[in-house]
This record gives structure tokens, C-alpha cells and sequence, in this order.
């Protein structure tokens, strides 16, 4: 079933930050929201996964940090409870040992609260939160941006292990092409609160149109970030 | 968790002992004769230098320092606060007498500030800025701005003297303990209804909030959960301060409505030198507010066991 949404826009404080603006996505897509710091891609992804929410697609939601995610006074169980609630499924009807094996996070003490984990591990376990309703959608933000690189490919390839057997659609939030040009296969870029091209990855990487992708594609080339 | 209750106990026992020396002290070097003072207020008048000497060496006044404060010290570990020095009769059941008035007092003005306060900062935050919130920041100011002793006098004037649905003066019914309450807990309303505020204000700005509701987890249960938690943990600090504060005798409201509590039996304690009960009011703060202290410093540890700087 493909997701869309039409006519997205969010204006702060009278001024535009995003343009209307509509998004499509099929099941087992892989898309990169790409674009420079306040091009509007994390408000974009906001205003998508709200939408769909209320369209009453399950679409699941992982921040930048684990701190944006997880509060400080709870201890994880209670975390993983108050997400199978919310889901509304039993305790315990999630597939956690499957997830957590996948995410290499068995080793976990689930009593204890997030500050006593390593931040890859509160991280691993946020995305785990975001799979257990194997949702239609998962949009995340800057996932690996507060992970050391190591931890944050790690992070990354365990992602896309966890996706490869389901349905489920992905977009990546990141200013990293080179993140994204291993991760996914469509880009979206934007540029001050639009989408400015929407392409193959590769087609953007070697033959970008709009000047924003041609900045983020030299940026990347001077980097000389792996792809 | 156990050996940070451990350190926290050790530590009130600390201030405790420090406090029972610095008061002893005090006391002692006050300026004047206690002596006399004493000899005056048991016998009026008629004073002459063989009753004040009597007087000294029955006080134990004539033995220095050091030996006074261990004859006082040593049997008030067992909670015996010794011998009024005017009346001769023991000290400790004077005291709870007094405890008698003022804690139900202090309790029933703290429980009608928390309800008022809390019903006050949850109008106000309903929208923050709006019309209600101002209403309701602009009447805690006033609160804070009225001191008690014209406030106790206006709730006389309206509920006693104009419409008479209650008792003024004294403490012989329940009903007599109204009035004074009202005053107490607008006071404590005052001041907590700001704190509650802002906590609330504050914790909902917390960065881990709107992941949450994407989560699609219910927004009472993100109050309850995630908002409460957080903004209590500055709003049971002031709570506690609070009560200690009206625990010690809320000395003004009770002058102000002729009750007799533990204001009144320290002033004339104070008055008349009387040191074995200007003590054991000493003693009864200390220990009231080290404990209050204790017991928030746990449940703050209760409630986030980073504070203290262990392990989960």
C-alpha cells in the first residue's frame, strides 16, 4: 500500500519553514532526505509522520539522539511497555528477543534507565522501539548523527539488516550524502523548506539539476566520502 | 541506594549535634543574667541577690559551660528536655501541648495551600499566557504580597465579624482552627502556585516529549508519566521547606487568632530565660527540619537515582 501525503506545510512565527509539499511512498522504498542544515528536511519529516499517524497508517518516529526519545526517569522496560501500549498490543506481544538479537542490544539490563547504556545501545534501542509494530513507514532523523562513526555504521547496517525481510519503507533525514548513498536508493533534496529534485541516488550524486544538490554533491566530492 | 540513605542519615546527625551546640551556646552568652531574668519571672518581684544566687545554682547556672551542656545534652538523647527553670515542671509535656495545636494547624494550612496551588498552576498552564494564566500568576503575587498578619485580620473582620459563620480567638473547637489555616495555606498558595507553574511549564519543554507522542503513546498518560515526575522534583523541595517552616510555629497567625502553639511557648520562653524550654523548641525545630530534609533528599533519589551520583 503506498503512503502519501499532500499539501504539507508549517508556518512559525508568520514566516514559511516548509511549502506545501506532498509525499508518496511505497512499501520497501528507501529514501534520503538530504539537504543543508535548515533546508526544512526534520520539519518535513514532523509534518509526515504526524499526517500519516492521523491517516491511521502505523508510522514509527526515531530522533536524532536517544535523549530526544528516551526520559531519563524510566527504566527501559518501562519504555518498551509504554510502546507496546501505545501500539495497543499485549505486554510482551512484540518480538523483542528477535529485534534485540538483530540489533545486538540481548545484552541490554532492561531495569535499568537510559543514562546507565552506552548511547549506540540507547540508540540500537530506539530504532528496536520503532520496529516492534513493523510499521508501514519508519522516518529517522539524523539517526547516527550522535554516534561516534564506528557505532554509527554499525547502527546503520544492523538498520538495514532489520528492514531487508519486511515491507516496511524507510526515510533517512541526513546531511550526509555519503551516509545516505549507502543506505538508500531515491534522494529527496531540499532547499529552504522545498523539495528542489527528487531522483535515483545515483542520478543525484553524479547529474544533480538544482543548485542545492550540486552544493551537497561538490561538498561530497571535496570530503572525498566513500560512497 | 542503602549506603546513600546511610550518608544522608550520618549527615543530619551531624547538623543536629551542630545545631544543639550552637544554640547551647548562644543561649549561654546571651547578654544579661539569665539568672535574674529567671528569679524575675518566677517571683515577680522581691528580687534579691540570695534568690538570684538560689536561682543560679538551681538552673545549674554556676557550673561553666562545658559541664552545662553535657548535663543538658546527655539526657535529651533519650528525649528528656529536663526541668522548666520558671515552673519547675517538665518540659516535654508543655511541649507536645503545644505540638498539639500548632501541628494540625501547620497540616491543615499546608493541605488547603498544595490544593489551592495546585489547582491554580494547572488553570494557568491549561494555556500558558493566556488570560487565565495571568489571572491566576496575578492573584499568587497578590497572595505573596499580603502579609499575614493584615490577611488574618480581613478574614476576622469578613468570616467572624461581619457574616459570623466562625470563631476568632482561641483554639477550643475544630471550627476555631479554620480561620488560621486559611491563613497559613493562602500564604503557602502564594508561593507554591508560581513553583508548580513553571515546573509544569518546564517539564513539558523537556526534548524527549514529542518523540513520545509520535509514539502514539496517549497524552494523559504523558502528563502522568513523563510531566509530573519531572516537575516535582523542585515543587517537593518547597513543599517540604514549607512545612517545616509552618511546623515550627507559625508564630504570627498564632498571635494573631489568640491560640495558644509552640509560637507563644517560645516567646515566653524567650522571655524569661527559660532555657530548658527555649531548647526543646530548639531541639523540635532542628530535628524537624533535618528530618524533612531527609525525606525529600530520599524520594528525590526515589524519583531519579542520578541525584546523588551513583549507578542505577
Amino acid at each position: 500500500m503506498t503512503l502519501s501525503a499532500h499539501g504539507l506545510s508549517v508556518v512559525r512565527a508568520g514566516q514559511a519553514i516548509l511549502y506545501p509539499t506532498s509525499v508518496c511512498v511505497s512499501p520497501r522504498d528507501r529514501i534520503g532526505l538530504v539537504g543543508a542544515s535548515g533546508s526544512g528536511k526534520s520539519t518535513l519529516g514532523h509534518a509526515l509522520v504526524d499526517d500519516l499517524r492521523m491517516q491511521g497508517h502505523v508510522v514509527a518516529y526515531v530522533p536524532q539522539s536517544p535523549d530526544e526519545a528516551l526520559d531519563p526517569l524510566w527504566s527501559m522496560a518501562f519504555h518498551w511497555r509504554e510502546a507496546e501500549k501505545a501500539l495497543g498490543l499485549r505486554p510482551g506481544a512484540a518480538d523483542r528477543k528477535t529485534l534485540f538479537s538483530a540489533l545486538k542490544i540481548e545484552g541490554g539490563d532492561l531495569r535499568k534507565r537510559p543514562w546507565a547504556w552506552s548511547r549506540g545501545m540507547q540508540q540500537r534501542f530506539v530504532i528496536a522501539m520503532a520496529l516492534m509494530g513493523r510499521p508501514n513507514l519508519v522516518v529517522l532523523d539524523e539517526p547516527t548523527s550522535a554516534l561516534d562513526p564506528v557505532v554509527a555504521a554499525a547502527t546503520m547496517q544492523l538498520l538495514d539488516h532489520c528492514l531487508r525481510e519486511s515491507d516496511t519503507a524507510m526515510i533517512l533525514i541526513t546531511h550526509d550524502l555519503g551516509l545516505a548513498a549507502r543506505h538508500v536508493s531515491q534522494l529527496m533534496v531540499m532547499d529552504g523548506g522545498r523539495i528542489v529534485e527528487q531522483a535515483s541516488t545515483e542520478d543525484v550524486l553524479e547529474h544533480p539539476k538544482a543548485p542545492a544538490s550540486k552544493a551537497l554533491s561538490a561538498h561530497r566530492n571535496w570530503l572525498a566520502l566513500p560512497c | 541506594m542503602i549506603s546513600s540513605v546511610f550518608d544522608l542519615v550520618l549527615r543530619a546527625l551531624i547538623v543536629l549535634a551542630g545545631t544543639a551546640l550552637a544554640t547551647f551556646a548562644l543561649l549561654w552568652h546571651a547578654p544579661g543574667d539569665p539568672a535574674l531574668s529567671i528569679a524575675l519571672a518566677r517571683f515577680d518581684t522581691l528580687v534579691t541577690d540570695e534568690v538570684i544566687e538560689m536561682v543560679r545554682e538551681e538552673a545549674g547556672l554556676n557550673i561553666g559551660f562545658w559541664p552545662a551542656f553535657r548535663a543538658w545534652i546527655g539526657p535529651l538523647l533519650w528525649f528528656d528536655f529536663g526541668n522548666s527553670s520558671v515552673t519547675g515542671r517538665e518540659v516535654l509535656p508543655d511541649l507536645l501541648v503545644a505540638v498539639s495545636y500548632t501541628f494540625p494547624l501547620a497540616f491543615a494550612g499546608l493541605a488547603f495551600g498544595v490544593a489551592v496551588a495546585l489547582l491554580l498552576a494547572f488553570v494557568a498552564t491549561k494555556r500558558p499566557g493566556g488570560w487565565m494564566d495571568r489571572v491566576a500568576v496575578g492573584v499568587a503575587s497578590l497572595g505573596a504580597a499580603i502579609p499575614a498578619y493584615w490577611l488574618g485580620l480581613l478574614l476576622i473582620l469578613l468570616f467572624a465579624v461581619h457574616l459570623a459563620w466562625l470563631p476568632a480567638m482561641g483554639a477550643r473547637t475544630p471550627a476555631h482552627a479554620i480561620l488560621p489555616a486559611l491563613t497559613l495555606g493562602l500564604g503557602v498558595a502564594a508561593s507554591l502556585t508560581r513553583i508548580i507553574r513553571s515546573s509544569i511549564l518546564e517539564a513539558r519543554a523537556q526534548p524527549f516529549l514529542p518523540a513520545i507522542r509520535r509514539r502514539g503513546v496517549p497524552s494523559s498518560a504523558i502528563g502522568r508519566d513523563h510531566v509530573a515526575p519531572h516537575a516535582a522534583v523542585p515543587v517537593i523541595t518547597l513543599v517540604g521547606l514549607e512545612m517545616a517552616f509552618l511546623l515550627e510555629g507559625a508564630v504570627m497567625v498564632e498571635i494573631i487568632f489568640g491560640r495558644p502553639g509552640l509560637g507563644t511557648f517560645l516567646v515566653t520562653a524567650i522571655e524569661a530565660r527559660d532555657f530548658p524550654q527555649v531548647q526543646a523548641v530548639v531541639v523540635l525545630t532542628a530535628l524537624l527540619f533535618v528530618t524533612i530534609n531527609l525525606v525529600i533528599d530520599v524520594i528525590y533519589r526515589v524519583i531519579d537515582p542520578r541525584i546523588g551520583g551513583q549507578d542505577a
